[in-house]
């Protein structure tokens, strides 16, 4: 346990400096600022008018000033956005090693390779868990600026409850990204999946397969594109985590046995 | 007791061969040293016997112990492998402390301790990315040293350093080797691995195609005496009827490699004064270890 918490220290360490990130928090903290506009423009029938392409796509998405429209911006920013973010951030800490060339000094210490992985794993939820939880304080702290109407406290349950959910489900269709960036050596194998996995994922679900494809599950719970999240029956979350669990084992074995050159 | 063993290590990278039927043995408190050419197979031998890469057949043993997962001493071994790199955000402190973490260590004094002796204490909050080549080197030394291994495996470990570094490497790992530890190090710098190592090996195409002490390198070395008089052709017939091998070469320079003249250069010298050529320069040629390590090479080629 102790070689597990020193581990996780060090990856702390080696992340606290990065301009990652804080790349990645602004990134993703244009979901509720995005969100925010779209208020201000639906909650003013003059901008409405003035505001062109973002009220034709606020009038498409049929958001309206309330803290159930707004939710769901965040919502879909999880599912859809946070597959490419969340991915972003998968790549950088498994692909780190291999492009600064520390790798090789890894492979051989007393700490497990095993650990060292399973460290950066833990550091990948709590980064990917501190995304969402800082755009879901970004959003309240506009939607109160913004004065959004208040709603019953099990709709806010059920909002958040959505909100969390759609994140679980991001960060665990992340898990594979892992070893992409092992096996590849680096970030580019690894950005290279998850735009893939963007493309397959809209192509997939459009065909009305998403239901099964893992990395579209995420969008359909958020209901991007629509009220899709009944499509998702147990078979669906069976393949999301089985998903999850082979790209978790497929990384500890590949990193474990496989010949490290670099 | 043997420190690294070796038993008949094959790997091949497709149907390259980067280590061919490789047996190695290095000794408690030797340091030994190995040479060979960009892509005869040094760092390859290296990584498998650091456990990252796996040989397709043959047996490595470390401390007696085979190497295997359940091998639990890697903090008696410090390594260095190719090029140190570091974390380019973080201090020299910083990138130490990962290892120290990562190593399971309990004395913080190890870090301020090998700061100090690598001389990087100016340096110590300075981050990775602006650091010299040589303080980037000393870096990755301190990651190796920090832990006070018995067995250090580097390779080519004084590259990019300058003279005053390279004498302070040279220094540490004698003292190191000294206290007990032992030393397996790579490099291309023939010259270093000859002032430093016990015992060396030469590794060409993936095999060890040489293996001495530096006694025995001394011995085997090419040794001739070179003359030079005014009258270059006169002093090989008087040498010649003396009976010394001596061949006049195309530099115009008589060589002598008899070892009666090269152990009593001053016979030969009095010699050619007596027969009135007297010398103008009169020395011992003595092979250095990259003359014999590129004979050994193409000895072995051929």
């Amino acid at each position: 346990m102790n070689q597990q918490i020193q581990a996780l220290q060090v990856e702390f360490i080696k992340n606290k400096y990065s301009n990652i990130l804080w790349v990645t928090f602004i990134a993703f903290g244009l979901a509720p600022v995005m969100g925010g506009v779209f208020i201000l423009i639906v909650q003013d029938p003059e901008a409405l008018t003035k505001a062109g392409g973002l009220a034709t796509k606020a009038q498409a998405m049929h958001f309206e000033a309330s803290w159930t429209s707004y939710f769901g911006v965040l919502t879909q920013a999880i599912g859809v956005g946070g597959v490419l973010v969340f991915g972003f951030v998968a790549s950088w800490i498994f692909g780190r090693e291999y492009s600064e060339g520390t790798a090789k000094d890894m492979l051989a210490l007393p700490t497990s390779r095993t650990k060292i992985l399973n460290a950066k794993f833990i550091v990948y939820g709590i980064w990917c868990l501190a995304l969402a939880l800082s755009n879901l304080l970004t959003a309240l702290l506009i939607g109160a600026m913004l004065q959004l109407p208040s709603i019953a406290s099990q709709v806010v349950l059920l909002l958040l409850t959505d909100y969390l959910i759609t994140t679980l489900l991001t960060v665990l269709v992340g898990v594979p990204i892992a070893f992409f960036a092992i096996w590849g050596k680096g970030y580019l194998a690894p950005l290279g999946f998850v735009a893939l996995t963007l493309v397959f994922a809209q192509i997939i679900a459009a065909t009305g397969y998403g239901s099964y494809f893992p990395w579209s599950i995420p969008g359909l719970y958020s209901g991007a594109g629509g009220a899709y999240k009944e499509m998702l029956d147990n078979y669906s979350y069976a393949v999301l985590i089985l998903t999850c669990i082979t790209g978790y084992l497929a990384t500890v074995i590949y990193w474990k046995t496989a010949d490290q050159t670099k | 007791m043997e420190i690294i063993s070796t038993n008949a290590l094959v790997k091949y990278f497709g149907t390259t061969p980067a280590c061919d039927n490789m047996s190695i043995h290095v000794k408690e408190r030797e340091i030994y040293g190995f040479l060979g050419l960009n892509g005869a197979g040094k760092t390859t031998l290296i990584r498998m016997i650091l456990g990252m890469i796996k040989p397709d057949s043959g047996k490595i043993a470390l401390f007696g112990q085979p190497l295997a997962p359940q091998f639990n001493q890697w903090n008696d071994i410090g390594y260095l492998v190719e090029t140190p790199y570091a974390y380019p955000n973080l201090s020299v402190t910083e990138n130490l402390k990962v290892y120290y973490k990562l190593r399971q260590l309990t004395n913080p004094a190890l870090l301020e301790d090998i700061i100090e002796k690598l001389k990087l204490t100016k340096y110590k909050d300075k981050k990775a990315k602006v650091l010299s080549l040589g303080n980037q080197q000393r870096l990755g030394l301190a990651k190796a040293l920090m832990h006070q291994p018995k067995l250090l495996i580097l390779d080519e470990p004084i590259n990019g350093l300058d003279p005053e570094g390279i004498v302070e490497v040279r220094e540490l790992l004698k003292d190191l080797a000294s206290k007990g530890a032992t030393i397996f190090l790579s490099s291309h710098i023939l010259a270093e691995i000859s002032r430093i190592a016990n015992r060396i090996g030469i590794i060409h195409e993936g095999k060890l195609v040489q293996e001495l002490t530096t006694h025995e390198l001394t011995d085997r070395l090419i040794k001739k005496l070179v003359v030079k008089t005014s009258y270059n052709t006169q002093a090989v017939q008087e040498l010649l009827r003396a009976g010394y091998k001596a061949v006049l070469t195309v530099h115009d320079e008589i060589e002598i490699t008899d070892h009666n003249a090269i152990a009593n250069p001053e016979h030969l010298a009095t010699l050619l004064v007596e027969k009135h050529l007297p010398p103008q320069q009169l020395y011992l040629f003595t092979e250095d270890l990259e003359m014999f390590f590129l004979r050994t090479i193409r000895t072995n080629k051929s």
